[in-house]
């Protein structure tokens, strides 16, 4: 057994055999049963042929290009491909171990360096090249050309827990929760999207696990403690023990949940806290009402590109979606944002692809958190903006429907947006003296945003703090990038401050504030977020139970006095360590659900 | 069986397009054929298998011990030896 330490991004636990997946070189290994060997040696014997057509054929250009000298190093590597070595011990190793192809394919050829590495002599030990060269052309042909992995996710034949070294958002976001039990990474952090992925189908997950790909050996049980932040390498059985209880005792209450009658929840001194739920998917709906959502704060309609581009998404189809979110959602407000993405992923290159970013520079195309994008990039490609806002205006007939602009950092932006909504408006026949207008509401994520809310607020009709992207620049750290994802600290004095000034600002106007960055899902975080004011947080339905939970347990009074406090405290470990003092039962939290302490701090 | 020792002469050793060679070489008779280094004498390949022949990593000046058995056994090891001998043909 081994413990490997890592990040808890989406709550829960899980444990199965692992199927692993790399996307640097794409590969999934997994165990199949005795029935798929057939179909295993059958994909081998396919890439072999497949890349023995094209060996040939780059052998006939090279001859005609560069001579018959260099042409005979792939007549090589067509031997290589037929070796015994190769292939065929594949083949043998899916037989005898019951692996898929890649996995095999992979064993022999470590089996062939592990031989070749003692060789002496520099010249020859470069021609492992060679081998590597064939391997990876036959690991590309064993993959379907645009797929990826997740056809080949599509091959498991039993659920397991996914192990990877990175998880493009787009792949998550196509992840059968039915067959992934629990997802191990080796990158990420609870903001990326993949994290955020991961809770919205409630899939416990672990990011920043160092190295956790290379444990993975044939039948290796693989435990993840979304929670603790923990992977466990096959566990010792009291470990699966003590997390299968966990998990009767979170599928108990989740159950109750419900029952616990949704809708305002008050702090222990009375004051009114609402949760909504941040979603991206239509078949989300349920789990949002099950955990007592009191609307949709953020729909993040860009999930519904999934890659594609932004035209084979037309008007009637989103509005089909919206309609359907806002009927089944009703009588609670939905908040559509409009499309947050850069122009590579407009064009189709999906949410945080990990390989579009050459792509997209070779296009010419914007990418990076200050480029064109978002609010910008739908006021520059106005024919889809004008799409996707007939769209909003049509089904907003049908309910509670807001929208909601992403990135806005200037009155301007915001005026030529309503604008456009309303020339949009009228275009489908909307506005009528019955039909009120559909509000329109900013994210307030732009530090020139957070810093004149009150001049926003005459032309916004409500308020959403994205926390990730506010912290993000705020602080000027990229947290795709692992070298500085550290610097990312929702706690650093100058969020809390923003967030405090934030309200300040907008409550003159008496527009509403809302939280919907993750941030909140934190305990210690949602604590000091009431104590700056915020009442209203939306965040994904698998956290909301327990933030109404603590809510209930804390009171606004000690909460305030704490909040301004930790506004002058000079680090984030200072407040941390205010936090603890004052709130001692979150060091625990969540366990321990029966006869947990009572949630009060000094008074 | 028949068996000879002979000696690496180019300058890069057996590298990949002159183990290629060899296979195709070997690959024209009917005899098995399997090669070993007979300056270390640890590891006996398949000489038909150009990944076996690399794992040998004959640099220049390496002694291989080649065997050949079967109908065309003396044919075989005499066409494998002299193009080992010839430096698979490469420039010196």
């Amino acid at each position: 057994m081994t413990r490997i330490p890592g990040l808890p991004v989406s709550p829960g636990v899980a444990w199965g055999p692992a199927a692993l997946m790399l996307q640097r070189h794409p590969t999934m290994r997994y165990g199949i049963p005795a029935a798929d060997v057939d179909r295993e040696i059958g994909r081998l014997d396919q890439a072999r042929e497949v890349s023995a057509t094209q060996l040939r054929a780059i052998r006939a250009r090279v001859a005609q290009r560069a001579g018959a000298d260099l042409a005979s190093l792939f007549e090589a590597q067509v031997l290589m491909l037929d070796d015994a070595l190769l292939v065929p011990r594949a083949r043998r190793i899916v037989e005898s171990d019951r692996v898929n192809a890649e996995w095999a394919l992979d064993r022999a050829f470590d089996e062939f360096c592990a031989v070749f590495a003692e060789v002496g002599d520099d010249y020859l030990r470069e021609r492992r090249g060679d081998v590597a060269d064939v391997v990876g052309r036959l690991r590309r042909n064993l993959l379907p050309a645009s797929a990826g992995g997740v056809r080949v996710l599509a091959g498991l034949a039993a659920p397991a827990v996914l192990v990877a070294d990175d998880l493009a958002p787009s792949f998550a976001a196509q992840l059968d929760p039915s067959m992934i039990l629990g997802l191990a990474l080796e990158t990420g952090s609870r903001t990326h999207h993949s994290a955020i992925l991961a809770r919205s189908l409630g899939i416990p997950a672990v990011a920043g696990a160092p190295a956790v790909t290379a444990q993975i050996r044939p039948g290796t049980t693989v435990l993840v403690d979304g929670d603790a932040g923990e992977v466990v390498i096959d566990p010792a059985q009291d470990v699966v023990d003590q997390a299968r209880s966990r998990r009767a005792r979170r599928v108990a209450s989740a159950g109750s949940a419900p029952a616990s009658a949704p809708g305002p929840v008050t702090t222990a001194d009375g004051v009114a806290v609402r949760f909504l739920a941040n979603i991206e998917r239509i078949d989300e709906i349920d789990a949002a009402r099950a955990a007592g959502a009191e609307g949709i704060g953020l729909f993040r309609s860009e999930f519904l590109l999934a890659g594609r581009a932004v035209e084979a998404f037309d008007e009637e189809a989103q509005y089909r979606v919206y309609r359907d979110v806002v009927e089944r959602m009703a009588p609670h407000p939905v908040a559509i944002r409009t499309f947050d993405v850069d122009e590579a992923q407009i064009a189709g290159g999906g949410p945080g692809e990990p390989d579009d970013g050459a792509r997209a520079r070779e296009a010419g195309l914007s990418r990076g958190p200050l480029g064109l994008r978002a609010i910008r990039l739908s006021l520059g490609h106005r024919a889809a903006f004008e799409t996707q806002l007939r769209a909003l205006a049509r089904a907003g007939r049908h309910g509670a429907m807001r929208m909601l602009l992403p990135l806005v950092s200037s009155v301007d932006e915001l005026r030529e947006a309503r604008a456009a909504l309303r020339s949009a408006t009228r275009d489908v026949g909307g506005s009528g003296p019955r039909t009120p207008a559909m509000p329109v509401g900013i994210m307030i994520e732009v530090p020139s945003a957070a810093l004149t809310v009150d001049l926003l607020a005459a032309e916004a009709d409500f308020f959403s703090i994205g926390t990730n992207d506010l912290i993000q620049y705020c602080l000027a750290v990229d947290r795709t990038d692992g070298r500085v994802a550290g610097l990312f600290d929702p706690l650093h004095p100058a969020i809390l401050r923003v967030i405090r000034d934030i309200i300040r600002l907008a409550r003159p106007s008496g527009r509403e504030v809302a939280l919907c960055g993750e941030m909140a899902a934190d305990p210690g975080a949602l604590v000091l977020l009431l104590g700056l004011g915020v009442t209203e947080f939306s965040m994904s339905p698998a956290a909301i139970p327990e933030a109404r939970e603590l809510v209930r347990q804390v009171t606004m009074r000690e909460a305030r006095r704490t909040a301004v406090r930790a506004v002058s405290r000079p680090t984030s470990t200072d407040i941390a360590a205010l936090l603890a003092a004052r709130f001692p039962a979150l060091a625990s939290w969540p366990a321990g659900r029966d006869g947990r302490p009572h949630m009060e701090g000094p008074s | 069986m028949l068996e000879r020792t002979v000696t690496i002469r180019n300058p890069l050793g057996m590298h990949a397009r002159a183990a290629a060679r060899f296979v195709h070489a070997a690959g024209a008779f009917q005899a098995r054929v399997t090669v070993t280094r007979a300056d270390r004498g640890d590891r006996r390949v398949d000489g038909k298998s150009i990944l076996g022949l690399l794992l040998l990593a004959a640099a220049r000046g390496a002694v291989l011990q080649i065997t050949a058995e079967g109908a065309d056994e003396g044919e075989a090891l005499g066409a494998l030896c002299r193009l080992v001998e010839a430096g698979f043909g490469e420039e010196p």
